[in-house]
């Protein structure tokens, strides 16, 4: 048995003659959560929908469990899918939702009950078995989203930013839960967000995608640590500014901000506040280049309009970015420069490069 | 290679549930009233019999007709109903939504009732004309068919002027008042133009209702107020002349396909225009002296709708000789009306049940089956809803007329007329009874349908168990929509009907014809009951009807 469960190769989908996603490969391991991230309308949605059967793929090929599924029509798939409203069946209780997939299965009852009891155990709703879902918040309606999607037993589940619209002290504790959960079962996940803390938190590995386009893949920390063009380190919140060999990504933390007159880049604050422990402060550099820079708040804040002296250390050189907007079916994407080392052979974020 | 084949039988199976639609449309509509034109056009010597056909001065009063009472119907109908449609459209208070539904009841009800309903009113010793002589012109002649028409259809429009406005923001609103617009501009910007659609869409439809209207031109003016469609019966059933009748209902055709493709433009945009759960935002200005006309207004129209039902039950039990009397009832079931009239009330009241019932189950089974293939995305741009709108513009009495010609000799014998009857019913209710379930889908997500997809189930499994659960009450209203339609139903079952196939309506009419004018009255208020009744039933399914 290898170990890739899916593999998706040179994915191609569009809506009407508009391009959504342009040979998009990559593959997911047995049990891994990889988070696909990336802002919105780059596809990310699309993807997840071509991969469970919900969208007509233009070309390529989805292999599940060393199956070619790209034809196979949703119910055919296999897969779970959890999207960002918790689509729970509004006529059905809790548990008879948890039990429709096992049964749409035909698996014996008995069978049924036990494993949607173990679910509403294992996801803490043992008292909403008999409940509707208009009778849910919002993360108990996901809790039993998740729990309905893992009931017919799927190796792969497709998460749509599942916590886009759950209350944001909940989303860190719903986020840890589902991971916990998907690793304890060992099922692999792809989820989706555009939320770039939860992205980086919750992936074994993190896929980029941009304008339909995997532009970057690896662990979590490397590809913070080293993103590849302008686009993929504005999207992680890096500052992209001018460095020795070329475009370079600088933190927001790496950023001086010194009085006027001092040595470095002038710049003229924008907006100032506070964030956490530390201020922000949105700038204007004369190219009119935004950026941030964050200090301690003990710094003290700035005032709007103020001029000041910009300095930063040599930041994370860049590669170019793509060069023209997703092209049409048939044309090539110029890619982003390719890091040697950044990522295993055949989990490249493009087929081609 | 076989891979190739069986992808393609799957893909075209995905077209299957069209199937039953464009079956419905071929043999009840398009099939048999083509016959009906290439028959009458190769006896009457081909294309060129239209010119002579529209040269008769009797046909061009009835072109004439036809177009006078649909346009003046349409005015009259616009003016009366949009006011009401602003009020129920924009403003929220106690009762509202009973009102807004209360709408539909004039439009449930048998022609014949709101006929008699005008005579009690306006007739010679009616409620309102005794009391007032210069009312009396709206129980007869030109007047009382545009208000029999004004009464069905300005209800109609109110309710399409306020579905169409409801789910207008009030957020635009507030914004055109914020950046310093006034009222009517933002009656301009924000709501006027939709309210406009909704509107138009209702005084196309009332235009197309009464420029084919039939029982009103025929029983309450006469010969000179012949529309297109009581002349086509005349020429058929009375003059004898199939053929020039098959002919002057293909220029009926001509002449209206133009008003109906626009209706059903309006309608698509109005629909496509509504979200999800329209709920009207604003409290009603009850204590704003600048709104109590509008409420004024209001009341007096619910209040006209209302003694018209009062006036038909009232004559029921009170006949205009004055007191209590329970003759009409008695006469109603008496073997000498069942002598008289060729058949007895109970055996039309049992036709009527049987062929409602049988009419709203097949409509029912098209529209369910219509509205997945519409749901699924298999039938898009509209098309399929132009079909399926074919029986507007196919009048009654065109399509009795074409299914008799098509159908009566392949059935054959007595049997074949009470398939006709029930035939023609669900035609004639299928439009409604699609539009109903289409919007209800409409309103609905399709997210839980993709969960039960990736959980496993079929497309059309995955439709009955998450689709049409959650539109029950749209279902029961559907179909007990089309139940009302075929209770009602007077011109094509008129044009069809043999005596022991005769249904409340046919009665209705034959008993005015005869003059038994208590049994009239009390078969008239039994009309009214039931189908009051049925509105009930509809509104306890907890449906609205959109049209």
């Amino acid at each position: 048995m290898t170990s890739e469960l899916l593999s998706v190769r040179d994915l191609r989908a569009s809506w009407g003659r508009v391009p959504v996603l342009n040979e998009v490969s990559f593959d997911v391991h047995r049990g891994e959560f990889v988070v696909l991230l990336g802002p919105n309308g780059s596809g990310k949605t699309t993807l997840l929908r071509c991969l469970a059967g919900l969208e007509r793929i233009d070309a390529g090929s989805i292999e599940l469990d060393a199956r070619r599924v790209e034809r196979l029509p949703a119910h055919r798939r296999g897969i779970g899918l959890v999207s960002q409203e918790p689509s729970l069946f509004p006529h059905r209780t809790v548990r008879e939702n948890i039990a429709y997939g096992p049964l749409v299965q035909g698996t014996p009852l008995s069978e049924v009950g036990r494993r949607v009891e173990e679910l509403m155990e294992l996801l803490d709703l043992g008292r909403f078995g008999e409940r509707y879902p208009t009778q849910l918040s919002g993360g108990e309606a996901q809790r039993v989203a998740l729990a309905r999607a893992l009931a017919p037993q799927p190796k792969l589940v497709l998460l749509d930013e599942p916590f886009a619209s759950v209350d944001p002290e909940l989303r860190a504790e719903l986020r840890a839960e589902f991971r916990q959960i998907l690793s304890v079962r060992k099922v692999a996940a792809l989820h989706v967000t555009h939320d770039r803390e939860e992205g980086l938190f919750l992936g074994e590995r993190v896929f980029i995608l941009m304008d339909g386009l995997l532009v970057q893949s690896g662990p979590p920390s490397e590809v913070y640590e080293r993103p590849r063009s302008p686009s993929v380190a504005r999207f992680l919140g890096y500052n992209v500014l001018p460095g020795r060999a070329g475009p370079s990504a600088v933190a927001p933390e790496s950023l001086r901000v010194l009085p006027e007159g001092s040595e470095g880049v002038v710049g003229i604050v924008v907006a100032s506040g506070p964030v956490g422990r530390l201020t922000s402060i949105h700038l204007r550099l004369p190219d009119g280049t935004r950026v941030e820079a964050r200090r301690p708040r003990t710094e003290g804040s700035l005032r709007v309009g103020m001029p000041v002296a910009l300095q930063w250390e040599e930041g994370i050189p860049l590669g170019p970015d793509v060069a023209a907007p997703l092209p049409s079916h048939g044309a090539r994407p110029t890619p982003a420069r390719d890091r040697a080392g950044s990522e295993p052979p055949n989990e490249g974020s493009r087929s081609r490069t | 290679m076989a891979d190739d084949h069986q992808r393609r039988l799957r893909e075209l199976s995905r077209f299957l549930p069209l199937g039953p639609a464009l079956a419905f449309v071929l043999l009840l509509v398009l099939v048999p009233v083509g016959v009906l034109f290439a028959d009458s056009l190769a006896a009457s010597g081909g294309v060129s019999a239209l010119l002579p056909a529209l040269a008769d001065p009797v046909n061009r009063r009835a072109i004439y007709n036809s177009l006078e009472q649909g346009g003046l119907s349409a005015l009259l109908a616009g003016a009366l109903g949009y006011p009401v449609g602003i009020l129920l459209g924009r403003y929220r208070f106690p009762g509202r939504d009973g009102l807004l539904a209360f709408l539909l009841v004039p439009f449930l009800l048998p022609s014949l009732v709101v006929i008699l309903g005008f005579q009690e009113l306006f007739g010679p010793v009616g409620w309102l004309s005794s009391p007032f002589p210069g009312l009396a012109p709206l129980g007869s002649g030109l007047l009382g068919v545009l208000a029999v028409n004004a009464y069905f259809n300005a209800p109609m429009v109110a309710l399409l002027t306020a579905t169409s406005i409801e789910g207008t923001s009030k957020e635009q609103e507030e914004a055109v008042a914020v950046l310093g617009g006034t009222p009517g501009r933002a009656y301009r910007e924000v709501w006027g133009p939709i309210s406009a659609v909704g509107a138009g869409a209702g005084m196309l439809l009332t235009f197309l209702l009464s420029a084919l209207g039939f029982a009103a031109p025929l029983i309450v003016c006469g010969a000179r107020c012949y529309t297109l469609e009581v002349r086509v019966w005349s020429l058929d059933q009375v003059l004898a002349s199939p053929a020039a009748a098959g002919v002057l209902a293909l220029i009926t055709v001509l002449l209206l396909t133009v008003p109906t493709l626009v209706y059903i433009t309006l309608t698509e945009r109005a629909h496509r225009r509504q979200t999800r759960s329209p709920r009207p935002a604003r409290p009603l200005p009850w204590r704003d002296p600048r709104s109590w006309p509008l409420i004024g207004y209001g009341a007096l129209f619910f209040a006209g709708v209302l003694l018209l039902l009062a006036a038909v039950l009232e004559r029921s039990v009170v006949p205009a000789s004055g007191g209590l009397s329970a003759l009409g009832w008695n006469e109603l079931f008496s073997s000498g009306v069942t002598g008289r009239l060729g058949f007895s009330t109970s055996t039309a009241l049992t036709n009527t049940l049987a062929f409602a019932s049988g009419a709203s189950f097949l409509a029912f089974l098209v529209a369910v089956v219509t509205a997945y293939a519409r749901q699924r995305g298999l039938a898009r741009s509209g098309w399929l809803e132009y079909l399926l709108f074919l029986p507007l513009l196919v009048s009654p009495v065109l399509l009795a007329f074409g299914l008799a010609t098509l159908w009566r000799p392949v059935i054959g014998g007595a049997s074949s007329t009470w398939v006709l009857i029930l035939l023609s019913q669900a035609t004639i209710a299928v439009p409604f009874t699609v539009q109903t379930l289409r919007l209800g889908l409409a309103r609905l997500s399709p997210a839980p349908w993709e969960a039960a997809r990736t959980l496993g189930r079929s497309p059309f499994g995955a439709h009955l168990d998450t689709e049409l659960p959650r539109i029950r009450a749209g279902l029961i209203g559907a179909a007990l929509f089309a139940f009302a339609i075929g209770l009602g139903e007077f011109t094509a079952t008129y044009f069809l009907f043999l005596p022991p196939f005769a249904t409340l309506p046919v009665e209705l009419d034959r008993l005015g014809a005869l003059r038994l004018v208590p049994a009239q009255e009390a078969l008239g208020a039994l009309l009214m009951l039931v189908s009051l009744v049925v509105f009930a039933a509809i509104e306890w399914g907890g449906r609205r009807i959109d049209l």
